[in-house]
């Protein structure tokens, strides 16, 4: 049943936040399902700005850490070492072939 | 078990409920009187675990998480200052650029914060060759700005208009060739149009701005020439021939304390000559005798209140009241954009005076603290660090406690720098007509929001992306 809503958001700030915690409700359903691919912008060792804002633990962790705890039980993927579609590093693959080793090639803006 | 706690919110209690505002956020959500109730109840309850709230109330309350007003208790998370942080103008583009066209001017307005237009040193012109030069720097230092405004200010700028037709020329050319929206705007004294500044007024679509007071003895108190007598006659006809032209004006109206009394009326004659659309600014007091009385701020708010009430019901009908003030206000509480500095000055926006020196903002052109470099060295970062730090500083522990800070934060620097700084008043002087007016301006706009597709909701939120 839906239930009844006692709080109306007025202004576009408001519905922002509206829709991002409808937006998190899917993610959090979106994890328990099978593993998606990571989201947001991360890189190799800075692990990213996007703060869990979820109650669910780990409150207030950077989100590809908090998305560890549960990505980790699918097929085992690490998301926050995968440089997703947004890093800046395009020829990642070709400057930093071990990572331990090669890190120093990566030139961030 | 998570436990919650409450973000900083303002509550103002209305017929059907309350109205909800997120200070830090600048969110604003209207509660029905079953979620006011249980907000009530609850709110002293702090850390709060859901868990142990019976079922009737935890629903409300997770809608208030959702809303981020309840938001997970971090033990360890070191807790964020309340205060507006402090931003750093390294590596803002330059965005706006206020041009002192003419240091001198040939009105003595009673109120005038410019001390005759020479902002305290003697009268003198922009030189067309610096004109032009600050225009090219304003694009040069535009970085990734879509958009550039370049405001041709003064003194009366109309006094120099050699230099107004350089520095437009200059900009249009600098933005036609790196493909960026220039904005060009004046404000004048509407005294000195002629048939060739009318055209090139027009053909360059200049926003023009006249300072008008309202009914001609008012008018002619507040702004006689420099020789003395009005120039109500010699304003209306310039805002005449600006109609005959078709340039559209705005009126800028700036009134001393004993006049606050009088802000529908003068509102009403403004309208009546036909203008696009009228500001109206409370005089700085750049004197003591300029300083309001309580009674004087009651007036003030009294006379925006009014107009207010007249835009609600315009609104009702589909029709906006072009009351700029009021129309500013919605457009930002309908965006909720939370703002970390009150305003550009030093983030993007800076002013030129006449002799090449750039300043925080234009008000401030003269005052040798606020100062930061020249046209010939670029603006000096270390300077405008340490006047906005100065600035913010006196009002940091004032702000961390107010519902409004993300709102206002702080208030205009010149209008602070006159009040604590020249006449020694408590930083917070203004604080009792702005709170009042930004909870007058939520509650008109929560009334407003209740039909989403009237023409004037829809003008609000096109305002506040202009």
């Amino acid at each position: 049943m839906m239930k009844q809503k006692t709080i109306q958001a007025l202004n576009e700030k408001a519905r922002a936040i509206e829709r991002l915690a409808q937006g998190e409700a899917k993610n959090v359903e979106a994890l328990s399902g099978p593993p998606a691919m990571p989201q947001g912008c991360t890189t190799i060792f800075d692990t990213g700005w996007e703060t869990n804002p979820r109650p669910e633990y780990p409150v207030g962790n950077c989100q590809p850490s908090a998305r560890d705890y549960s990505g980790c039980a699918g097929d085992c993927w690490w998301p926050a070492q995968v440089p997703d579609g947004l890093t800046n590093q395009k020829v990642f693959h070709e400057d930093c072939l071990v990572i331990a080793k090669d890190f120093r090639n990566l030139k961030y803006d | 078990m998570q436990a919650y706690t409450w973000a900083d919110h303002r509550l103002f209690p209305t017929q059907e409920g309350a109205l909800l505002f997120g200070v830090d956020h600048a969110s604003l959500f209207a509660l029905d009187s079953r979620a006011r109730d249980t907000l009530g109840r609850w709110r002293s309850a702090d850390p709060l675990a859901l868990e142990d709230v019976p079922e009737e109330a935890r629903g409300v309350l997770e809608e208030l998480r959702d809303a981020q007003v309840l938001v997970p208790l971090v033990p360890h998370r070191r807790p964020r200052p309340a205060a507006v942080p402090e931003l750093d103008p390294a590596g803002v583009p330059l965005e706006t650029l206020v041009l002192e066209v003419a240091q001198t001017c040939n009105l003595r307005c009673s109120y005038c914060y410019a001390h005759g237009g020479t902002y305290g040193g003697t009268p003198r012109l922009l030189d067309p060759e610096t004109a032009r030069r600050a225009a090219r720097t304003l694009l040069e230092r535009s970085g990734d700005r879509r958009g550039v405004t370049l405001v041709l200010f003064g003194g009366e700028p109309l006094l120099n208009f050699p230099a107004v037709r350089a520095a437009v020329e200059e900009a249009e050319a600098a933005a036609s060739a790196a493909g960026k929206e220039l904005t060009l705007s004046l404000t004048t004294n509407g005294t000195l149009f002629t048939p060739e500044i009318l055209a090139f007024l027009r053909d360059h679509r200049v926003l023009v701005s006249v300072s008008i007071d309202g009914p001609p003895e008012l008018h002619d108190r507040n702004r006689p020439y420099s020789g003395g007598g009005g120039t109500y006659g010699d304003v209306t006809a310039g805002l005449a021939a600006l109609a005959q032209w078709g340039i559209p004006a705005a009126a800028r109206v700036t009134l001393a304390p004993r006049q606050w009394d009088r802000i529908p009326e003068v509102f009403d004659h403004l309208l009546g000559l036909g203008v696009r659309e009228v500001g109206i600014a409370p005089a700085s007091p750049v004197t003591p005798e300029l300083l309001p009385t309580a009674d004087q701020e009651e007036d003030l708010l009294r006379g925006f209140r009014t107009l207010a009430e007249r835009f609600e019901t315009e609104a009702r009908q589909g029709r906006c009241l072009p009351f700029a003030n009021l129309l500013d206000l919605l457009g930002r509480l309908h965006a909720g954009r939370a703002k970390g500095a009150p305003c550009g000055a030093g983030y993007g926006y800076l002013a030129l005076d006449a002799d090449g020196r750039y300043f925080l903002c234009h008000r401030l052109a003269g005052e040798e603290d606020f100062a930061a470099g020249d046209l010939e060295t670029g603006p000096d970062l270390e300077k405008l660090r340490s006047a906005l730090r100065a600035a913010a500083a006196p009002r940091r522990e004032l702000c961390a406690h107010c519902w409004a800070r993300r709102l206002c934060a702080g208030g205009c620097h010149y209008e602070n720098h006159l009040r604590e700084n020249l006449l020694g008043r408590a930083p917070g002087d203004s604080c009792r007509f702005i709170r009042p007016w930004l909870e007058l301006g939520l509650r008109l706009y929560a009334r407003l929001r209740a039909e989403p597709e009237n023409p004037v909701m829809q003008r609000i939120a096109r305002r506040q992306e202009c």
